[in-house]
């Protein structure tokens, strides 16, 4: 038989390192991450087409005289998200070399990024709700919508963000690094989809 | 063939036999995580779907037996025809392909002992099984949904649909799109990752092919129609104004984001049909199939094009003349694939030496259809033609050859081809082909007809119609063709199920098939393989040397892998050995989770936000618990 | 009410299209069917007659008729049916037809206005034969769709969009028309006729819905009259030259003039008119009209007064 890993074997911070770089091939969790992935990708796609429909199908924008959105703030919190991902990565970087405790701490400061971010967002998010309501017309519905449903995505990356927190403080594992780059990978994209997201919330302004 | 088994190899066998065992009884099935299992739970559930969406199309039928008649009033029979396309789109077909033969065949033809992800597969089924209850309650309490299985707004707003029936066509469409998605990667990350040694993509067999490439496009397909009905919930529970027109929506915006999803939704039914076909084809006329790469190819290339036709079911809205002569030239440019698969097919059969048993007569019979309903696609990418029969009884007609004729023929055909493999038994032969003949008359008897009437002018979806249209009688045929159809299948099922108890016992290779599930047992152990199965061909059954190779490692007891729920992780193009993988066993969490989803659904069709938020929150602990258990070595 | 029945110019080119593609399309079906049956006929032996068996020779069969004929033929299709016939059959040129009637959709009902004159009316367009005539398409509600299958190809009705399609009939005579998109629960009950009448028929008839309802002069028409007025009618209809002036139903200042009411769902006779007006929904479940229970005597003064509406 040629020489197969078992990687449940490996339960100790040292042989899943070990484990991850004789890999041959991803694993089936990455696998399974990145055609989530390519799912969520394409909803966003979808949402961010439906705004420039709804756009092109109107005269004026935004409609019915509400203000455009002003830039700052979301524009420097995309930045901050994003900012997130170095940590993140450094976080796989130490597991993969079998630092359990680093790994531990540099997820817990992504994740503590990503949570001011997502309370900013909602304190934003409940202001403008203050001013005009997604029932007021096309434009105030997707400008809730868009946006709204990538904070849903944040939220549930901070419960993955808890989940991997708990099982990382016991120590790693094959299964454990496998999780967590799966969580990165997630966070990769909910940072990079940010992006076009809020910069198509922004549209009327840019 | 009482062979004296080896005291090694018997040991082995058991061992694996203690290691792979599931719980007995109502609990084992509820917490099963076997594919061949769940594969079971769907053919069972989707049968009755199918049922249910058989006796809604009879219901149909019989209310247009005849002009003026009052079997179903109007609210009823929009309820009931709406819920006929929904259930056999979405809770039929789609299942029944994917959720019954995927799960079961395609772990076993790469010589798998499981899916990569055997929760989420378990999960996949309970979420589909409450998500089908879910619309079915709305039906059942005469809240259906009653906008047509596209449910175009503004029809389907809160303005012209006021009760819940949307909602339960909206959010369950959602539901069963979580289960439909789970299970597309689950099937693309199973035939990445779990291959047998040797079985790289181009000793793939064909079927397995047909299902990567429908699990692409499901996973591209979904997400539009998740977007449009996120954005229709969010108008009719919460106010907004993506679909109306007087607040800056658009109309047309939901049917293009329905259509996007809608156009490969056809081929992600009718691929696995073609799968199908690959499969049984080259085992009963006992070659090859000719042109097996510009096969595979053309399997994929369905797929993709789909993705760049949708506005062909559009074109009477207006649109400006330069994007309908777009799409149409689209639509006419998927027919290549279509064409290479349908002669590749003709010429297996012509050059090969068919023996027509039941299943190949029922592929015939679906070659047959095929052709026939994709003749009439094609007179549909001429544009001035659709627009004059477009909604028409004329497109009822296309669409149910290449639906029932060419996606559901397919299906019963692979029925009776692995029915040997599944239960261990033969069905009865001259049964078989009586029922083959009783359906295929009936099927044409009623809806060949349909052609006509749209030529007449019969527009479709009407619960009745005047007489002194010169419709009458051709509507009367139709039924009574319905009615002998419903007959061949019924007998269909009764013969299996006769079968079931009776049969005569079938061995593990009755029809010296082509494919790796042939080599073991009838049915298959719960472990699938004692010996993960050596691979250089697609055609692993007829490998005779290979096959030998697995007996002599069953007995020194190479590639066996007992030392607990084992499989192989290849690499994904060349199949290489890459590692052993511990898989999960049986499990109570997936229903649990589905269970506690579909409060959530509930909650939001009631609009109790509060709670729904519980529900989701209920549903996050199990999950949690579900993955904190690491596979660990036995 | 039949595509091959054609009294058009562009409905004939469609019908000629069809008999086309039948053409080709049988050739198509017999070809393939004809190699299926010899593959019965020859179950017992392997590769093809003549050729015997060879891999390439069958490789280049499935590339010849599954990849070069179909690639032809399409090609021929498309070039015919995308860019010749559908000149044919697209929206008129601006300023091409000489009469221009706006149709608007309604659950369940047609309503029709000739622009540039006051007439409205329901359920019935009349143009003139041999005559280009625009249609301009709208709804006030859900999606319908305009299809009158003698005369052209259908045209679906678009909230927010005016879609346009031309009308073109070669002879004079009635073309029945019906609703082809899906829009609810008398769907199936929104037909409506297109008469294409000589010239002048047709400016004498344009001229009378022009003109407002005449006042009725029995007692008994009279009395149907102030009902209708007091006890609901009018919140919903219009009549011309009255007080009533709703907008939910359809216009009835020439409702005697009209062959069939409730979007072809009645002929237009007194009894049928106390039919309707007495229960609507048992004649057309759904339909948006109420009735309102006003007692045998006022819906017959009120059938006086209607059936006096030319
Ligand atoms: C299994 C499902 C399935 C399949 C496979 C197809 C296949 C095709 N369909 Fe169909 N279609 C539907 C399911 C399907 N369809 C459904 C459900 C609807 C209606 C939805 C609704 O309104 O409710 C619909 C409606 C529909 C429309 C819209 C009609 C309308 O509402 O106005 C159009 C328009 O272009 C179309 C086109 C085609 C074409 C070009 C193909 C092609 O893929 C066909 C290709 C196959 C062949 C052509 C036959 C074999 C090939 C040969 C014999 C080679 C030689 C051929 C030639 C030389 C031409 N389909
Ligand atoms: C997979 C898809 C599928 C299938 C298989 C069918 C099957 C059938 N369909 Fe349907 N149909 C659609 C998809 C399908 N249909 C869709 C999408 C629409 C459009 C809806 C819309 O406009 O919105 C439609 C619309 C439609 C209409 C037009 C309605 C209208 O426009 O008003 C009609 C009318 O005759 C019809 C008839 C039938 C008939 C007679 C069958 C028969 O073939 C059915 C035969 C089946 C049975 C009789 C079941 C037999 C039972 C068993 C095998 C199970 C036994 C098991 C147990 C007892 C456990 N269908
Ligand atoms: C709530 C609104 C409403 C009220 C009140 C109402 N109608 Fe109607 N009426 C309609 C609508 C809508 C239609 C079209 C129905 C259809 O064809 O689907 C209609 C159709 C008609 C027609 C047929 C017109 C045609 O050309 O087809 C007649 C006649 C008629 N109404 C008379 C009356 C009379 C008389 C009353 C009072 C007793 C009345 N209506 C009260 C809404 C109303
Ligand atoms: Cu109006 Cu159908
Ligand atoms: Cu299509």
């Amino acid at each position: 038989m040629s020489p197969v890993t078992r990687s449940m074997e490996a339960t100790e911070a040292a042989s899943a390192a070990a484990v991850a770089r004789a890999r041959r091939a991803q694993p089936s969790g990455w696998w399974g991450a990145v055609l989530l992935i390519a799912t969520e990708v394409t909803l966003f796609s979808c949402l961010i087409a439906t705004y420039f429909y709804l756009r092109f199908k109107s005269v004026e924008w935004p409609l019915g005289g509400i203000e455009k959105p002003s830039v700052g703030l979301p524009l420097a919190l995309t930045a901050l998200l994003v900012a997130s991902v170095v940590p993140m990565a450094a976080a796989v970087r130490a597991a993969k070399r079998g630092r359990a405790g680093l790994a531990w701490w540099l997820l817990a400061a992504a994740t503590a990024i990503q949570a001011v971010y997502l309370g900013l967002q909602i304190h934003l998010f409940v202001g403008d709700l203050g001013s005009f309501s997604p029932s007021d017309n096309a434009y105030a519905s997707i400008y809730f919508a868009l946006p709204g449903i990538h904070h849903l995505h944040v939220a549930v990356g901070l419960l993955i963000d808890a989940w991997l927190l708990a099982k990382l403080s016991g120590g790693l594992s094959n299964y454990r690094l496998v999780a967590l780059r799966v969580g990165a990978l997630y966070w990769y994209f909910v940072a990079a989809v940010a992006i076009p997201v809020v910069l198509t919330q922004l549209y009327p302004s840019l | 063939m009482a062979v004296a088994v080896p005291p090694a190899t018997r040991e082995r066998l058991e061992r694996l036999e203690r290691i792979w065992k599931e719980p007995s009884g109502a609990l084992g099935w509820l917490t099963t995580v076997d594919h061949k299992r769940i594969g079971i739970l769907y053919f069972f559930t989707s049968l009755g779907f199918f049922a249910a969406g058989g006796v809604e199309a009879l219901l149909i039928r019989t209310q247009l037996i005849g002009p003026n008649q009052s079997t179903l009033d109007p609210n009823t029979f929009d309820q009931v025809m709406t819920m006929h396309g929904v259930t056999m789109i979405f809770l039929f077909v789609v299942p029944m392909s994917l959720g019954a033969f995927g799960n079961y065949l395609v772990p076993l033809m790469i010589g798998a002992r499981d899916m990569a992800f055997p929760r989420l597969n378990a999960f996949s089924y309970w979420v589909y099984l409450f998500a089908g209850i879910f619309v079915y309650v709305g039906l059942l309490s005469g809240n259906g949904p009653g906008a047509g299985w596209f449910d175009y707004v503004p029809l389907a707003s809160k303005a012209y649909s006021p009760g819940p029936g949307i909602d339960f066509y909206a959010l369950g469409l959602i539901f069963v799109g979580i289960s439909t998605t789970a299970a597309a990667i689950n099937f693309i990350v199973t035939i990445f990752k779990l291959r047998a040694p040797g079985m790289s993509i181009n000793r793939m067999p064909l079927f397995c092919f047909a299902f990567l490439a429908v699990s692409f496009a499901l996973v591209f397909a979904l997400p539009p129609l998740n977007t449009a009905l996120i954005l229709l919930e969010l108008d009719r529970l919460l106010g907004f104004h993506f679909y109306d027109v007087a607040r800056g929506g658009d109309a047309i915006l939901w049917q293009n984001l329905f259509w996007i999803f809608g156009h490969p939704e056809v081929y992600i039914i009718i691929l696995p049909a073609f799968g199908i076909a690959t499969s049984i084809i080259p085992t009963f006329v006992r070659r090859r199939m000719v042109a097996f790469p510009m096969v595979a190819l053309a399997e994929i290339l369905v797929a993709f094009i789909g993705f760049g036709v949708w506005a062909h079911h559009m074109f009477a809205v207006g649109l400006a003349t330069a994007t309908a002569v777009y799409f149409a030239a689209a639509s006419l440019v998927i027919v290549i694939p279509s064409g290479i698969q349908l002669f590749a097919w003709i010429t297996t059969i012509v050059t090969g030496t068919p023996r027509f048993k039941t299943p190949l007569l029922w592929i015939v019979g679906f070659i047959v259809l095929f052709i026939l309903g994709g003749l009439s696609g094609v007179m549909f990418a001429a544009i001035p033609f659709d627009q004059q029969l477009t909604d028409t009884y004329f497109v009822v007609a296309h669409f149910h050859y290449v639906i029932f004729g060419a996606a559901v023929f397919p299906l019963l055909g692979g029925m009776y081809y692995w029915f040997p493999k599944v239960t261990g038994r033969m069905y009865h032969e001259g049964w078989g082909q009586a029922s083959f003949w009783l359906t295929f008359v009936g099927m044409n008897i009623t809806f060949f007809p349909m052609h006509i009437l749209g030529l007449d002018g019969m527009p479709r979806r009407q619960y009745t119609y005047p007489p002194g249209m010169g419709w009458t009688g051709l509507n009367l045929i139709e039924t009574l063709g319905s009615y002998l159809l419903a007959a061949g299948l019924i007998s269909v099922i009764v013969n299996l199920a006769v079968s079931f108890f009776r049969g005569a016992r079938a061995g593990n290779d009755p029809w010296e098939g082509d494919t790796l599930e042939w080599s073991t047992t009838s049915p298959p152990p719960a472990y699938n393989y004692a010996v993960i199965p050596t691979v250089s061909s697609p055609y692993a059954m007829w490998d005779r040397k290979d096959r030998e190779r697995d007996l002599r490692n069953l007995e020194e007891g190479e590639k066996v892998l007992a030392q607990g729920h084992e499989t192989v992780a290849t690499t994904a193009v060349d199949a290489e050995w890459d590692e052993i993988l511990e898989m999960p066993s049986h499990s109570p969490w997936p229903p649990v989770v589905a269970l506690a989803i579909a409060g959530v659904f509930a909650m939001l069709l009631l609009g109790q936000w509060i709670a729904a938020g519980v529900f989701a929150l209920l549903a996050m602990a199990p999950l949690g618990a579900w993955l904190w258990k690491e596979p660990q070595a036995t | 009410m039949s595509p091959l029945e054609p009294h058009s110019p562009a409905s004939h080119d469609i019908a000629a299209l069809w008999w086309g593609m039948l053409i080709v399309a049988g050739i198509v079906f017999l070809g393939a069917i004809g190699m299926l049956i010899v593959g019965w006929v020859r179950r017992d032996r392997r590769g093809l007659p003549l050729i015997g068996e060879s891999e390439r020779f069958n490789t280049g069969l499935v590339v010849a008729f599954g990849i070069v004929i179909p690639a032809v033929v399409l090609v021929a299709l498309f070039a015919i049916s995308d860019l010749v016939v559908i000149r044919d059959t697209e929206a008129p040129a601006a300023g091409s037809a000489s009469l221009t009637v706006t149709v608007i959709g309604h659950q369940w009902f047609w309503e029709a206005r000739y622009p540039g004159t006051p007439a409205v009316t329901a359920n019935e367009i009349h143009i003139p034969v041999r005559t280009k005539v625009e249609i301009r398409a709208r709804t006030a509600d859900v999606i319908h769709s305009f299809w009158v299958p003698e005369l052209n190809r259908k045209i679906d009705m678009i909230p927010g969009q005016v879609n346009r399609i031309e009308l073109d009939a070669e002879r004079a005579g009635v073309y029945r028309g019906q609703c082809a998109e899906f829009c609810g629960f008398q769907h199936a009950h929104m037909a409506f006729a297109v008469y294409a009448e000589p010239r002048r028929r047709f400016r004498a008839w344009l001229a009378n819905m022009s003109k407002p309802a005449r006042p009725p002069a029995a007692p008994a028409a009279r009395q149907g009259m102030r009902y209708f007025m007091e006890d609901g009618c009018a919140g919903c209809h219009t009549i011309r030259g009255t007080e009533a002036g709703g907008t939910i139903g359809p216009d009835l200042t020439h409702l005697a003039s009209r062959q069939t009411i409730a979007a072809d769902t009645l002929t237009n006779t007194p009894a049928n008119l106390l039919r309707w007006i007495e229960s609507p929904q048992s004649v057309k479940p759904g339909a948006k009209m109420p009735g309102l229970g006003l007692g045998a005597a006022r819906f017959h003064a009120i059938v006086d007064y209607l059936a006096g509406l030319r």
